[in-house]
């Protein structure tokens, strides 16, 4: 990636600083935003922009699951669950500040020895050389596909047991009976019986006198 | 610096792990915020497993992501399930509030 | 290829949906079939187990699946723990409206998730199983849904949890980056042979350690452990409290030994930070507690300090110590709910100290199991609690660290007192109200076992030791 754009940047740097800086200030919108729906909203942006850059590292199948399954499915439910539970903003507009100052303190020490451990110095382009671009015939579903229903069939497996377990804990902890509602049962009103709802009462005739 | 390398991208991934984490213990107020701190922070992981993937040519770390995006999708419709539950039960999501079990 | 070793997770797997579907479609008014074809389910898998076993160390799919000594062993004790636990909870169970086929569906998949853990000899496989594990005990923890105590448990237990698989993806995300490999073996010769970078290992090794230590319930990255104890219906306690455990503990060997051993001298330093605290914090909290489950959860992180000590031992003997340790305490910790359970009625949790006050004279043939059960969490001689302590401190000492040795005796005996007293309130105190127990004949016939299992382990503690060691030579 020799090619330079403006200032002598080359373009591949100029697009991973543009989805960067998109992706830090979406996900500290994520944090510091008093509404959550507006939450949701900038982790979406954060996923679009990191899709961006997963594209640049040319996983681009897992960019658009990201895209797909990430913000249309899971923050979807996200939103769905926040109006459905009609939470008081009023109180969510509280705090914050009291563990802002230590917190801060805290993440920029945490991020300082980790930018020492993973920065150039360890991972710089000296250390791990940029491997070559794949070519215009390069398939990354296929490749990915190629492994997954071979090499890691039994991953895939496990996956899909983790996906049935999400199914019955979501049914089980969000089912409700409903209430209020006067239902028809169909299966029970078929399995009735006559001796269920008759009750023959077996009685002497009436003599016809008077006591 | 001037050259797009391996560094850059895994200090994202701690710039987000950092922010998450600091999300987590810095609210206290809203546990949905909470749930998406954990978003947050699996990003960040997955953003490293594509850096390496791609700097080495391996596509085990592509896999690893297609495999963590799967689970933190059920882990999120599970998570929201719990919080669902909590919601009827105590009428808030407040995290200072969760305070019964102490000691 | 050989997919027969893999027989035991497929037939768990397949008899899971199998009870999922039969419960669906037939399950209304007989609960009891899907306990039941739970209870079988698992005694079949115990047979499979034994009868399917490789011998040697065989791999399946791919690298993904390993079947070898330490596995076949771990697997058994799974599912036996998990056999008693079932039949422990199942009054307990119907006694709150939770008796229902999805919960045994839950269980089923929780156990296959930690087989899966113990034969995991890749990282993929590895975070599959943990998380197939974590995502059914938080259904399970939230199943009460009436509850608001259950219902916090849960989701304290769900943010935690979910952070600790973060932090531990991050390490391996590291590691995988430096090595190039997710499978152990693999990263065990880089790291071993080759000249990686070594200090952003250690600093994955921070991140791994503290997920694992997150998942075994250590200290300081205990916090979850006290309030979802207390939290979550008792039934649901006795399974996290056991099982996962000896999962952990595979979790912990197959992470740190199978794969980073050339890294022993780094994982040594944290871990006897995670030990010191653990047995510290563990043991002097658990005396101020009044709730038996909360007090049960600080001397279960007092019991993964020890636990841990064997692993710092760094040897062959040191593992299959740690490894001795973790199945006694799952036996010991099984008994020990299952009295909490026996004696719980509906509306009534038996769960506070108090309400242990003079059952031994109501029914002195569990009090004389829980006696057992309490001698031998405490270490004293000869139980098996002691041999299990005795072990690791053994190992400990011989790899040079007598102060650590010191200060985990030293703990033991401040611990000892907290199972003291509830031997105490057993035996020494009238009961405020006179009510016999309740329980089923199942229940009463597999705690009595379990009784005499532990009793017979301190008097043969060298058979069950033997076989540990036979995993590591």
């Amino acid at each position: 990636m020799t090619e330079t754009g403006t200032m002598g940047l080359p373009y591949d740097l100029i697009i991973f600083y543009l989805f960067a800086s998109i992706v830090v200030c979406a996900s500290g919108m994520v944090i510091v935003a008093r509404n959550p729906v507006h939450a949701v909203l900038f982790l979406v942006l954060t996923f679009f922009a990191c899709a961006g850059l997963w594209i640049l590292l040319e996983a681009e199948f897992l960019a658009i699951t990201l895209v797909l399954v990430y913000v249309g499915a899971v923050m979807v439910l996200f939103l769905f669950v926040i109006m459905m539970l009609d939470i008081n903003l009023a109180v969510m507009k509280e705090g914050f500040v009291r563990y802002l100052g230590i917190g801060t303190v805290i993440a920029v020490a945490m991020l300082g020895l980790m930018t020492a451990v993973l920065g150039p110095e360890h991972f710089g382009i000296d250390q791990v050389p940029a491997p070559a671009r794949h070519g215009p015939d390069y398939s990354n579903t296929e490749a990915l596909g190629r492994v997954l229903y071979t090499d890691y069939v039994y991953a895939f497996e496990i996956a899909a047991v983790i996906l049935l377990v999400a199914i019955i804990a979501a049914i089980l902890l969000g089912l409700r009976k409903p209430r209020n509602r006067k239902l028809q049962d169909a299966g029970t009103q078929a399995m009735v019986r006559k001796e269920d709802r008759l009750r023959i009462v077996k009685m002497d005739a009436e003599k016809g006198g008077h006591s | 610096m001037s050259t797009l390398s391996l560094s850059h991208f895994l200090i994202l991934g701690a710039i987000l792990f950092t922010l998450s984490f600091a999300g987590i213990f810095l609210n206290r107020k809203n546990l949905i915020v909470l749930l998406m701190c954990i978003e947050l922070m699996l990003l960040a992981v997955n953003i490293n497993f594509i850096a390496f993937s791609h700097f080495s040519g391996d596509m085990a770390g592509q896999v690893f992501v297609f495999f963590i995006l799967t689970v933190a999708a059920a882990e999120a419709a599970i998570g929201l399930a719990i919080l669902v539950v909590l919601f009827r039960n105590r009428d808030t999501i407040n995290v200072a509030e969760l305070d019964d079990l102490k000691g | 290829m050989n997919y027969l070793i893999a027989i035991p997770e497929i037939f768990i797997l397949s008899m899971a949906c199998i009870i999922l579907l039969a419960d669906a479609f037939f399950g209304r008014g007989r609960s009891g079939m899907a306990y039941g074809l739970s209870l079988v389910t698992l005694l079949l898998t115990l047979g499979f187990i034994v009868f399917f076993s490789p011998m040697i160390t065989e791999t399946a799919f791919h690298g993904l699946f390993v079947s070898d000594r330490l596995s076949e062993l771990l697997k058994l004790f799974i599912v036996g723990v998990s056999f008693m636990v079932l039949v422990y909870s199942r009054e307990y169970l119907a006694e709150r409206n939770l008796f229902k086929g999805e919960f045994y569906v839950l269980v089923l998949l929780a156990v296959l998730g930690m087989m899966i853990m113990a034969s995991a000899p890749n990282f993929l496989s590895m975070y599959l199983g943990l998380e197939l594990l974590s995502l059914s005990q938080y259904a399970m923890v939230a199943m009460r849904r009436d509850s608001g105590v259950s219902a916090e448990a849960a989701m304290k237990f769900f943010v935690l949890g979910a952070i600790a698989s973060g932090m531990l993806l991050y390490g391996m995300s590291l590691i995988y980056g430096v090595t190039g490999s997710l499978d152990l073996s693999t990263i065990h010769d880089v790291v071993a042979y080759s000249q990686p970078d070594k200090v952003v290992l250690v600093f994955a090794l921070v991140f791994i350690v503290a997920g694992i230590a997150f998942k075994l319930g250590a200290a300081p990255f205990h916090m979850w452990a006290p309030d979802v104890y207390e939290g979550a219906p008792t039934a649901m306690t006795l399974f996290i409290g056991t099982a996962p455990k000896i999962a952990g503990f595979a979790l912990a060997f197959r992470l740190l030994i199978d794969g980073l051993e050339g890294l022993v001298a780094s994982w040594q330093q944290m871990l006897i930070i995670l030990a010191v605290f653990s047995i510290g914090l563990g043991n002097v909290v658990a005396i101020a507690q009044t709730n038996i489950k909360r007090m049960l959860a600080y001397s279960g992180i007092a019991h993964m300090g020890y636990m841990v000590l064997g692993l710092i031992a760094g040897t062959a003997d040191g593992y299959a110590a740690s490894l001795f340790y973790t199945l006694v305490y799952a036996i010991m910790a099984a008994g020990a709910f299952g009295f909490i359970l026996l004696h719980s009625r509906q509306g009534f949790e038996s769960d506070q100290l108090d309400d242990m006050k003079g059952l031994a004279r109501l029914n002195p043939w569990f009090g004389l199991v829980m006696l057992v059960l309490m001698f031998s969490m405490a270490g004293v001689p000869p139980f098996i609690g002691f041999w299990s302590k005795w072990f690791v401190l053994k190992e400990i000492i011989a790899a040079g660290y007598v102060w650590l040795a010191a200060i985990a005796v030293f703990f033991a005996i401040v611990g000892a007192f907290v199972y003291l007293r509830i031997i105490r309130l057993i035996y020494f105190d009238r009961a405020e109200e006179e009510v016999t127990a309740e329980a089923s004949g199942e229940l009463k016939l597999v705690l009595s076992l379990n009784g005499l299992v532990v009793l017979l382990l301190g008097i043969m503690p060298s058979f069950l030791l033997g076989v540990c060691l036979a995993v590591f030579h």
